[in-house]
């Protein structure tokens, strides 16, 4: 699939550009620095490791934002100022996991001459796990 | 990230009622945080690398910044998100936030808190809208 998409080349049932991410417990601490979220169970490796997760996780909204990164690639500038997502997060992601971001295009619709595009997609660890399960909706520009 | 305003000091959010509206808060979008945020997420497409902002970044510093007035306990996770992203956010942005407590509720051990935020750039432009649930242990 191309860098960004036009209504015509859009077909309900397509892939989306694939992401895949290796986690590490640097990312983890830089993410914090950069957004503010100094939880402890993202970035105290003896706090987490005596939490029921055993260890540090990464923030949910760095695994979201390869989610993000998927549908810029596929989507380009219609993403970034008409995207909308809703997910759930399933499993925590932790330091050395690989995560693969995946999506499919559902269904395409079309109202008052706009094209929106419903999508799923799923970040998965390299066990298969769900991390991320939802769907995302782009108006196209 | 660094806040220009913060108000009191935080304190649990089980003392904040349903519909609690967040102190206004605003910080900047400056090419050290979004650089950082790059480092974190990895390679990103080329649209990202002309100094427009990822909505991500966006969304992320914008929760952090509008729930300082409260705390969760330690081991709190992020259980569901949803996002709209309505603009455009060039590097350097000042954000201003606002945001509310719209839900709490009890799943047998755990508090369910879901927040509502919102995200207007320095022209009063809403730029990123969304809701967070956040589950804390008792």
């Amino acid at each position: 699939m191309n860098e960004k998409l036009k209504p015509s080349d859009i077909h309900q049932g397509d892939s989306l550009p694939s992401v895949v991410k290796h986690v590490t417990q640097q990312e983890i601490n830089l993410y914090a620095e950069a957004s503010g979220d100094f939880n402890p169970i993202h970035i105290d490796e003896t706090f987490a490791a005596k939490t029921p997760l055993g260890g540090t996780i990464a923030h949910g909204m760095l695994i979201l934002a390869y989610a993000s990164e998927m549908m810029t690639k596929a989507f380009g500038k219609s993403w970034l100022e008409g995207g909308k997502l809703s997910v759930r997060f399933k499993a925590a992601a932790r330091p050395q996991d690989t995560i693969t971001t995946s999506g499919k295009i559902d269904s395409i619709e079309f109202k008052e001459g706009i094209s929106y595009v419903n999508c799923s997609l799923e970040c998965c660890n390299q066990k298969g796990e769900v991390v991320i399960t939802g769907g995302a909706v782009v108006k196209l520009q | 990230m660094k806040n220009k305003e913060s108000n009191s000091s935080p304190v649990s959010f089980k003392q904040l009622p349903i519909g609690y509206e967040f102190p206004s808060v605003s910080y900047e979008l400056s090419a050290s945080v979004i650089t950082k945020y790059l480092e974190a997420v990895g390679e990103q497409p080329d649209i990202l690398k002309s100094g427009i902002v990822p909505p991500l970044a966006i969304a992320a510093c914008t929760m952090t910044a509008s729930s300082q007035s409260f705390t969760v306990p330690p081991g709190s996770i992020h259980a569901s998100q949803e996002l709209e992203f309505l603009k455009l956010v060039p590097i350097g942005t000042t954000i201003s936030c606002s945001g509310k407590i719209a839900q709490k509720l009890e799943r047998g051990r755990l508090n369910l808190i879901v927040l509502e935020i919102n995200a207007l750039n320095q022209d009063g432009e809403k730029v990123l809208t969304g809701k967070a649930t956040i589950a804390a242990p008792d």
